[in-house]
């Protein structure tokens, strides 16, 4: 038998790109799991405990945003490695957070990788294999 | 210019005297002795100052005063009057004459007159030239902010452009990426799935560049005598089949005693549409989502679609596009009309309602929104008779 595939938790509101993204993984040989917003993704974490989590920060709203600060202040959530995705570039994303910080006084980390979105397949299977290692 | 003068009196021997005094004081004189030659020479000549005798025999001063003011406000007339001419001196300057001098005329009495009739004249010219440079200046200014206005919104067209075509680009690789696994192993759901997210955005394209085109051309409606249930018919034939498909009741309430009147019946039919498809988008499930994933609870829960037509007091017509939705906050309501201001993220572009409110401005008409979270959104169109109320 076949080791376990890794679970890799794929969030988006865009249907297309969770297809995509899906399809990246599953084809080389990971297993995906989709959500379609912030507060499923987190439900979702906590039940399947994912090794790896695909988070667009850009969904409609602050939905990615809070997702990633629930993911990253909840003590067992915390250590499970996030690719970001994002339409916009890294600098004015980590400027986002930061301004986030201040508001709420507690550091977030940052996410262990982040791609602009869409993402090119090959990057993103380059980064996902570094951080699962 | 302003030296030359018209002297006017049936007095032969005043005219010949002060002729030769003026021209002393470096003035060119021209003389008449009746009003009627006074107003043939000041027409052939137009000169800037006129030195009339109030009482002559036919045309008297004041008359010719007044046709002189007639032609040309801006000459200087100057009377001159006899002891007891009081009456008829107040009387030419309620037409306007510049000053007035008595017999017997007195040099310096005269000069004085006639400098601060040159005073005027000067002050008058120089007044013109001042406001003709203003209006030069703001006219300038005007372009200049109207050229930087013009440049910013196409700085924010094109941004907003940026953003959407990069969007379905990606969505676009996307697709060719999951169909080229379907191809290599052979996968039918990556096959369909690829095909699908392909055909979507090539979609996708197609309506993004049908709403530029839109954008470039909105800029002029084209007005014809059309019937005004005409679009709002056209628009219901073509959405219903999508509407059934999402179990979506589509209704018509068309006023069948509407008059034609002049308007754009093509432009219409597109405000028409873009309303009616975000009443469809509106039931569709991530539509009905909060930002934060939180379902949103409708108050009714039919889904439908009403159209409606209708004559309202000082409109040729109002249009009532009404759904059971989603409906929008009052932040979002705010926003609606701006361009590419969305909810809807890779799906949407954000051209439609902007496009729509421009097209019903040029129409001197009128479009609001109605609508409260989970209440769903009416959105009310009203036109005048006549586009152009100039
Ligand atoms: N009937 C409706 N119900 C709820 N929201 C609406 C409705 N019509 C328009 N909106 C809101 O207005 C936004 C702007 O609409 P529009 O300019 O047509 O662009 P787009 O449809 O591409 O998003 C939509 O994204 C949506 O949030």
């Amino acid at each position: 038998m076949e080791k376990e595939k890794h679970k890799i938790l794929v969030v988006d509101d865009e249907l297309d790109m969770r297809v995509y993204i899906s399809t990246v993984l599953e084809t080389s040989g990971y297993r995906a799991v989709v959500t379609k917003n912030g507060k499923e993704g987190v439900e979702t974490a906590v039940k399947i405990n994912p090794d790896l989590i695909v988070l667009d920060v850009m969904m409609p709203g602050e939905g990615g945003v809070l997702m990633y600060r629930t993911l990253k202040t909840d003590p067992k959530l915390k250590k499970i490695p996030v690719v970001m995705l994002s339409a916009v570039k890294k600098e004015i994303f980590f400027h986002y957070l930061k301004m986030l910080n201040v508001k709420m006084e507690n550091n977030i980390s940052e996410p262990e990788a982040y791609l602009e979105k869409p993402p090119d397949h090959e990057d993103l299977l380059k980064v996902i294999k570094i951080l699962l290692k | 210019m302003c030296d030359q003068i018209l002297l006017v009196d049936d007095e032969e021997g005043i005219c010949k005297i002060l002729s030769i005094s003026l021209q002393d004081s470096g003035y060119e004189v021209f003389t008449a002795c009746s009003g009627e030659d006074a107003l043939e020479i000041y027409f052939k000549k137009k000169p800037p100052i006129v030195l009339t005798d109030i009482k002559m025999p036919g045309m008297d001063g004041i008359e010719l005063l007044r046709r002189i003011k007639q032609e040309n406000p801006e000459t200087e007339v100057i009377m001159i009057t006899g002891h007891g001419d009081m009456n008829l001196a107040i009387k030419s300057l309620k037409h306007e004459a510049t000053d007035f001098v008595t017999k017997p005329i007195n040099d310096d009495v005269l000069e004085i007159a006639l400098k601060r009739a040159k005073e005027r004249i000067l002050m008058r010219r120089q007044l013109r030239e001042y406001t003709e440079n203003l209006e030069r200046l703001v006219e300038e200014k005007t372009r200049k902010l109207l050229d930087a206005e013009r440049m910013a919104a196409v700085g924010e067209t094109v941004s907003g452009l940026a953003h959407a075509i990069k969007n379905i680009a990606g969505s676009l690789k996307g697709g060719v990426f999951v169909l080229d696994k379907g191809l290599e192993l052979d996968n039918k759901q990556y096959l369909r799935e690829g095909w699908r997210m392909v055909k979507g955005n090539v979609d996708k394209i197609r309506n993004l560049s049908m709403d530029l085109l839109n954008y470039g051309k909105s800029t002029e409606i084209r007005c014809q005598i059309s019937d005004p249930n005409q679009p709002p018919q056209e628009v219901f034939k073509l959405i219903e089949p999508q509407a059934k498909e999402h179990g979506i009741i589509l209704e018509a309430k068309l006023d069948p005693n509407l008059e034609p009147f002049l308007f754009d019946s093509e432009g219409i039919y597109r405000c028409v549409l873009t309303i009616c498809s975000n009443a469809l988008d509106s039931f569709r499930a991530a539509s009905l989502m909060t930002e934060n994933g939180d379902p949103i609870e409708r108050m009714k829960e039919e889904k439908r679609v009403v159209i409606e037509s209708r004559k309202t007091e000082n409109w040729a017509v109002e249009y009532r596009i009404s759904d059971t939705g989603a409906g929008m906050t009052e932040k979002v309501r705010d926003k609606i009309f701006q361009s590419f201001f969305s909810t809807k993220g890779a799906e949407g572009t954000g051209i439609g309602l902007m496009m729509a409110q421009k097209i019903i401005k040029q129409h001197h008409g009128s479009i609001e929104v109605e609508s409260e979270l989970g209440k769903g959104a009416t959105f009310i169109i009203r036109l005048p008779k006549n586009p152009n109320p100039l």
